[in-house]
């Protein structure tokens, strides 16, 4: 079985993403009227696949697996899909994973763009314990921000049904608009606390000197992503922005956070050794 | 030997002669052990509710003696002189089995799918069984019909939905809050859909209600009713920093709430979200406020649209019932003629 790589696994990995994303289709057609554990099951498999390919990975590394983007991103998929299928435990909270599919599917086939996943040169200057910390909360706080951008999506989407009076709204076994926000907002700031924990550790870790921790591009944007999701806590919890524009913020947040990620990171000399 | 049904119900007969034949619950066991005596039926059970009465028997008489019989006895039982034609409706093996699977379903009630029936039909049964009127052959269709009607209400979708303008309104309220527990219900003219609407959402767990009238005695009347609280009718926009559901039915000719009087009222209620149902006809509140974040306005024709596409669905899963019993019948049928 030599010949089965990591790689391998994490593409049967992101074949059941695919698949489950193809029955989220027909779930969204039916108006999520049927409760079913289809899809649960389908997203549940990819992430023991997911989790096999990650540890393969780790094995082989001696060390958690995030030295490069496909590490970090199969790292990023592997907290968004297991905080889905938690989540998705809640009272009519499972149609949770058929929104989560789509993204998971679509960044998984991103990830396995062999250009992420370079032939590895010699082993990383930074290593150990405090770095693993680092790259784990960081990435995990942006899976818990996806998940708060999904739900913000399943909150949008109800919100628009019960505007527009659409039978839909009434039929989807979908939980309730305040219950959503109130979990999208949770979620948030799930993902605040994690980024800050890991903005905190990485200012720990060894950089070359005479440069301030603040002059690495991948350093900045993670900070202005926490400024950008501090605002939006603030401007919700105390100074009443509407739970629409709370929700639209946190989407456009993570469509942002995934589409700079990989350019801040190739970028960022810290994250590139 | 076989089960056999005679009665009449809501779609054969009018009321006035569905109550000339109906039996009061107390007298059933008399009647019930009256027809046993006859030698019409061995077993036998009387379901008599306001939409039917019905008599399920097991008898070995010919099928058209043994209607014959049991229509004379029901003449007879309540001393009926008139005449008597397409009213009475009589079933033998299968369809008085496919009859009895679709009553405990309730695709046989005045509104498709209600479940009231079922318990009807169970409390009728029961009072046979424990008068010993029942015997093998009825506790197996009957306990085989309580298990259809579980069946067919949890892999079909006869049951979903509101199908009044009441239940809609309950069922909205749900939608948008995570529990009816939390939230207050503001009744804006005292007119009787939105008391029993503020009645059907207390029922659901609603935490309080708030009445108020142009007419101070009947808000008080009702908030004592409902277990609530009256305002005067001037202050009711001071409610709405309190609120969740706000039920409007005055008799106003204009609007009562327009988005220029709700905008700062959101401001005051933190934008947390806020039903609005107008049943009043003119309508109460301005369509424009349903602009407003967070604000979920529903008026009468909304609702009642909700309630008519409910029907209708439920109408569509039907013909899906009528083979899961036709299955069930048949299933009930080899099992009995099969020699042990």
């Amino acid at each position: 079985m030599a010949w089965f790589t990591d790689r391998h696994c994490f593409l049967l990995a992101v074949t059941f993403y695919g698949l489950s994303t193809v029955y989220s289709v027909f779930l969204w057609r039916k108006g999520f009227r049927r409760d079913d554990w289809v899809n649960y099951f389908l997203i549940a498999t990819g992430v023991v696949l997911h989790t096999l390919a990650m540890t393969k990975r780790g094995l082989t590394l001696h060390s958690c697996p995030v030295n490069n983007l496909y590490e970090a991103t199969t790292f990023l998929l592997w907290a968004l899909g297991l905080a889905s299928l938690v989540y998705s435990l809640l009272p009519r909270f499972k149609f949770l994973a058929a929104f989560t599919a789509p993204v998971l599917f679509t960044i998984g086939v991103f990830a396995l763009m062999p250009s992420l996943d370079p032939p590895r040169g010699p082993k990383p200057e930074f290593s150990g314990a405090l770095r693993s910390l680092h790259a784990a909360t960081s990435l995990q706080a942006y899976g818990a921000f996806g998940l708060a951008a999904v739900a913000a999506g399943m909150f949008l989407m109800q919100r628009h049904d019960l505007k527009a009076h659409k039978l839909r709204a009434m039929l989807s076994l979908l939980p309730s608009i305040q219950r959503l926000e109130l979990i999208t907002f949770r979620l948030v700031a799930v993902g605040f606390v994690l980024l800050t924990i890991g903005l905190a550790v990485g200012s720990q870790l060894p950089r070359q000197e005479g440069k301030p921790y603040l002059s690495d591009a991948k350093v900045i944007w993670s900070a202005l992503l926490w400024l950008v999701y501090l605002e939006s806590l603030v401007a919700y919890k105390f100074f009443g922005r509407s739970s629409r524009r709370f929700a639209l913020g946190a989407i456009i947040a993570f469509a942002v956070l995934l589409l700079t990620f990989w350019v801040t990171n190739l970028y960022s000399p810290l994250h590139n050794q | 030997m076989s089960v056999v049904v005679i009665g009449l119900s809501h779609r054969s007969s009018p009321v006035a002669l569905r109550e000339r034949f109906a039996f009061a619950g107390e007298t059933i066991p008399d009647a019930l052990a009256a027809l046993r005596a006859s030698g019409i039926a061995s077993e036998a059970t009387i379901l008599s509710t306001c939409n039917r009465v019905e008599i399920y028997a097991v008898t070995t008489l010919a099928t058209d003696a043994a209607f014959a019989e049991l229509k004379k006895f029901l003449v007879t039982h309540h001393a009926f002189d008139g005449a008597l034609g397409d009213e009475l409706y009589s079933f033998a093996e299968p369809h008085s089995l496919h009859h009895l699977f679709k009553v405990a379903s309730g695709l046989d009630s005045m509104v498709i799918g209600e479940t009231e029936i079922f318990g009807q039909l169970k409390a009728a049964y029961e009072l046979a069984f424990t008068h010993k009127h029942t015997g093998a052959r009825l506790n197996k269709a009957f306990q085989r019909a309580f298990n259809v009607a579980k069946h067919i209400r949890t892999e079909t979708n006869i049951q979903r939905g509101s199908v009044s303008v009441m239940s809609a309104a309950v069922e909205l309220a749900e939608k948008i809050f995570a529990s009816l527990a939390e939230h207050e219900v503001l009744v804006i003219g005292a007119g009787e859909t939105s008391e029993k609407t503020a009645r059907a959402l207390l029922s659901r767990g609603a935490r309080g209600v708030v009445v108020t009238n142009r007419s101070p005695e009947r808000a008080t009347a009702l908030a004592a009713e409902l277990g609530g609280r009256a305002v005067p009718f001037a202050q009711w926009p001071d409610e709405f920093s309190k609120i969740d559901i706000a039920i409007s039915s005055t008799a106003a000719t204009e609007h009562i709430l327009n988005r220029a009087t709700l905008e700062p009222l959101m401001k005051r209620r933190k934008h947390r979200p806020l039903l609005l149902i107008d049943i009043a006809v003119p309508r109460d509140i301005d369509p424009a406020v349903s602009e407003l974040d967070n604000v979920y306005l529903y008026n009468v024709d909304d609702l009642q649209s909700i309630a008519t596409d409910y029907v209708k669905l439920r109408q569509e899963e039907v013909a899906r019932c009528e083979q899961i019993i036709g299955e069930k019948v048949a299933a009930l049928l080899t099992q009995q003629n099969t020699p042990r």
